[in-house]
């Protein structure tokens, strides 16, 4: 029962954040989005379920997939399937501006994993960037 | 391990070469009583003999040529520091006995001569200019013919060291970027400057290689073996002096393989080659062509020198003083806060104002040509006066003051005295303050990122043809064709049509964004990027299909079955995972509910995916799980 119930949640929760892209990606804008994640706890570990790459330290000509290639911000690379991060929206290709309020733009690697991943705190809102879905269509089939 | 004797407190480390020396009997113990300097100095060798073993150490386990070099470097250097320390050391016990050999026969008043000031002195932008004969030039056979050169700079008991450069025919002057300061230079300082080279070349007989050195030593030496050793250990016949076969003579450090450094050049700088600008300096050169370390030198140096004396950076004196304003009588008297610095003696209205940094009130020069006399006793006040005279022009202005107290106005005087004497002894300096740049940390060799433009940004992979983009351009085509003559299109075609699409998609796609459809009817070439791949899985991954009401229509028509499909079953998938090429729940996690045909796995969508998951490396770019 409950689990049929979480799917059901799962599937709304799709439905409306498709909706909301669509929506926003009509304004063929760079898209922000607020995106609150609700830490999983996984035996001792708080898991948001998902992976970051760049950073000021790193070499922002490999990331691929930010518009710049000098772009030197936090991208998200990676989603989990049915992880808490995916549950909330987040996509792979984001780009994350803030984390509870800290800046994410100009961080090193390390700095960004450690402001995701603090103990105390149960639930992370990100602010996030996303190219809209035209932009993105017409990129690759260019 | 120490060793404490109850004669002297001066603590000597046992095993020291401090201790070795006093059991030859070269220095007596009792010469060493301790003083504070001494225990200074003492700190200095034994820390000095520690970063010799160390380089010694490096030297004999390193089998690199330019670390071997480097070693040899530090080594050199170490020898040098501690043969200065001990000479100082000595000079200093002797000086220490002399006076009190004085003291004991005369009764010496008290010391009146003045020491002049210390002072900064640095060196910098070293350039020696190479001769090389045009045959040098010309001459192709086999490899270069280099050499590693470093200058050592001496100033007393300060010793430092350039970098090191590798020297070969292609080189026109040997550069040293570094600035060396000295930091107490007392105005009679000589600046020795020596260069050293070493031949860089595989031509140790005793080898470069530790192990060759050990096998040929514990093996019986036969007499060539033996006389190209001694060739290799020796010093070089060239050189007179080397301080290097100097130094291991007096010390007993370990014998070390490897590369030697010999004297090549040197001279000595003093006083009257300070400038404030470039100037260039004759060398005297020791060693000819025939030696293996011979670097053609034009026979010049050029640098920079510049002094910083102290009484021109920092405050030699400050206190309370009253000038008297000129004209007027009664004289009438002003407070101020003097500091004497420099050339110029500074009067603000208040202390405070000095350490705000506000404009002094007035400035009264002390230079060469200022006279200074203390004036008889003033009928009005009890103390002396100052009376300061410069020319201004033509004319004579006379400043006077007056200290609170005898002892005030005998202090000042005392500064301005030796504020003269400073200025004679360090002659030029004086005249204005030389620029002194601190070297900074040299920070690590930049790596120079990528740059912007288009063709950095465009990759090519080796492992994948040019073809297989058109390939899959043209599959794709060949599917949308298909899909539009059966009337079914994937979902996200819908978006760009400008016809009423999938009931499902509940936002209706008429926007002015996408008034033009997509023309897919030629499949422009494009070569890979890497935000293409990026693009294209994302494009795959991302929800067009995602609604789940709709009806995502499988292929059920025969004639699609053997066209592989592709982005219509992924955008099924899509809806109950936003793909990640990285997971490996790509291909298994098919929802039976949505998806009822199962379908083949495109080749060249693998790969893409592939490379983008070779991409996403994180050896090639870090990534964390969060």
């Amino acid at each position: 029962m409950v689990e049929w119930e979480y799917n059901n949640y799962l599937m709304v929760v799709k439905v409306l954040n498709d909706f909301l892209s669509k929506l926003n990606s009509q304004c063929s804008c760079v898209l922000q989005q607020r995106i609150e994640i609700r830490k999983l706890r996984q035996g001792e570990h708080l898991i948001l379920g998902f992976s970051i790459g760049g950073g000021i330290d790193q070499d922002p000509g490999q990331n691929p997939f930010s518009e710049d290639k000098s772009d030197k911000g936090i991208y998200v690379t990676r989603v989990t399937p049915e992880g808490p991060a995916e549950v909330a929206g987040l996509m792979m290709g984001d780009k994350v501006m803030q984390v509870n309020g800290w800046d994410m733009t100009m961080v090193t690697h390390d700095q960004a994993r450690k402001r995701l991943t603090k103990k105390n705190e149960d639930v992370v809102r990100l602010l996030v960037t996303r190219k809209s879905l035209e932009q993105a269509v017409k990129h690759s089939m260019m | 391990m120490f060793c404490r004797t109850q004669t002297t407190r001066a603590a000597i480390a046992r095993g020291s070469a401090l201790e070795m020396e006093i059991r030859r009997g070269k220095f007596r113990r009792s010469v060493f009583l301790d003083t504070l300097q001494d225990s200074d100095i003492q700190k200095k060798i034994d820390h000095e003999i520690r970063m010799r073993d160390g380089a010694c150490k490096l030297l004999a386990a390193c089998s690199q040529r330019d670390q071997a070099l480097e070693a040899a470097k530090s080594l050199l250097t170490c020898n040098t520091r501690i043969m200065a320390y001990m000479s100082e050391l000595q000079r200093m016990k002797e000086a220490q006995v002399m006076q009190r050999v004085a003291r004991r026969s005369s009764d010496a008043g008290p010391m009146d001569d003045r020491l002049p000031c210390k002072g900064k002195v640095a060196i910098s932008d070293l350039r020696i200019p190479l001769m090389w004969k045009d045959t040098e030039y010309f001459k192709n056979k086999g490899e270069l013919h280099r050499c590693a050169v470093f200058c050592l700079l001496q100033v007393g008991g300060e010793i430092h060291d350039t970098d090191m450069v590798m020297v070969d025919r292609t080189l026109t002057d040997i550069c040293f970027d570094n600035t060396i300061v000295f930091s107490e230079a007392s105005p009679g300082f000589e600046l020795r400057v020596e260069l050293y080279s070493c031949c860089s070349e595989e031509d140790y007989s005793a080898g470069s290689a530790p192990r060759k050195l050990a096998s040929k030593l514990s093996s019986s030496l036969g007499r060539s073996a033996g006389k190209k050793l001694r060739v290799a250990m020796d010093p070089g016949a060239c050189s007179p002096t080397s301080n290097a076969g100097a130094a291991t003579l007096l010390l007993p450090g370990p014998a070390v393989a490897g590369p030697k450094y010999h004297l090549l050049a040197h001279t000595s700088l003093s006083l009257s080659h300070v400038q404030d600008s470039f100037r260039t300096h004759d060398l005297s050169i020791s060693g000819n062509e025939e030696c293996s370390y011979w670097v053609p030198l034009y026979g010049s140096v050029c640098c920079r020198l510049a002094a910083q004396p102290h009484c021109m950076t920092q405050q030699m004196m400050s206190g309370c003083l009253k000038v008297k304003q000129l004209g007027g009588d009664p004289p009438s008297w002003t407070n101020v806060y003097g500091v004497l610095k420099g050339t110029n003696l500074f009067c603000y209205h208040r202390q405070e104002d000095m350490e705000a940094n506000v404009e002094p009130a007035f400035t009264i020069a002390i230079n060469k040509e200022t006279r200074i006399r203390a004036s008889e006793k003033d009928p009005h006040s009890k103390a002396q006066s100052i009376c300061i005279s410069n020319q201004y022009g033509g004319e004579e202005v006379t400043h006077t003051l007056s200290a609170d107290s005898r002892e005030e106005t005998h202090r000042w005087m005392e500064a301005f005295w030796q504020q003269f004497c400073d200025m004679s002894q360090w002659k030029q300096c004086c005249d204005d303050l030389m620029k002194i740049e601190l070297p900074s940390p040299r920070k690590p060799a930049l790596v120079t990122s990528k740059q912007g433009s288009l063709y950095h940004e465009i990759v090519i992979d080796t492992s994948d043809d040019i073809s297989t983009v058109t390939d899959i351009l043209t599959r794709r085509m060949q599917e949308l064709e298909l899909r539009s003559q059966l009337g079914t299109s994937p979902p996200w075609m819908s978006l760009f049509e400008e016809s009423p699409g999938d009931a499902s998609l509940t936002s209706d796609s008429d926007s002015p964004c996408w008034a033009e459809p997509l023309s897919l009817s030629s499949p422009r070439f494009r070569p890979r990027t890497l935000s293409l791949d990026a693009k294209l899985s994302t494009l795959r991954g991302r929800g067009y299909g995602g609604v789940l009401q709709c009806s995502c229509q499988p292929p059920s028509s025969s004639s699609l079955a053997p066209i592989p499909a592709q982005c219509v079953p992924q955008a099924t998938l899509s809806c109950s995972s936003s793909t990640s090429s990285n997971s490996s729940s790509e291909g298994s996690h098919s929802p039976s509910s949505l998806d009822g045909t199962p379908f083949s796995r495109p080749s060249s969508a693998r790969r893409s995916l592939r490379n983008l998951r070779a991409k996403l490396d994180p050896r090639n770019w870090l990534q964390s799980q969060v």
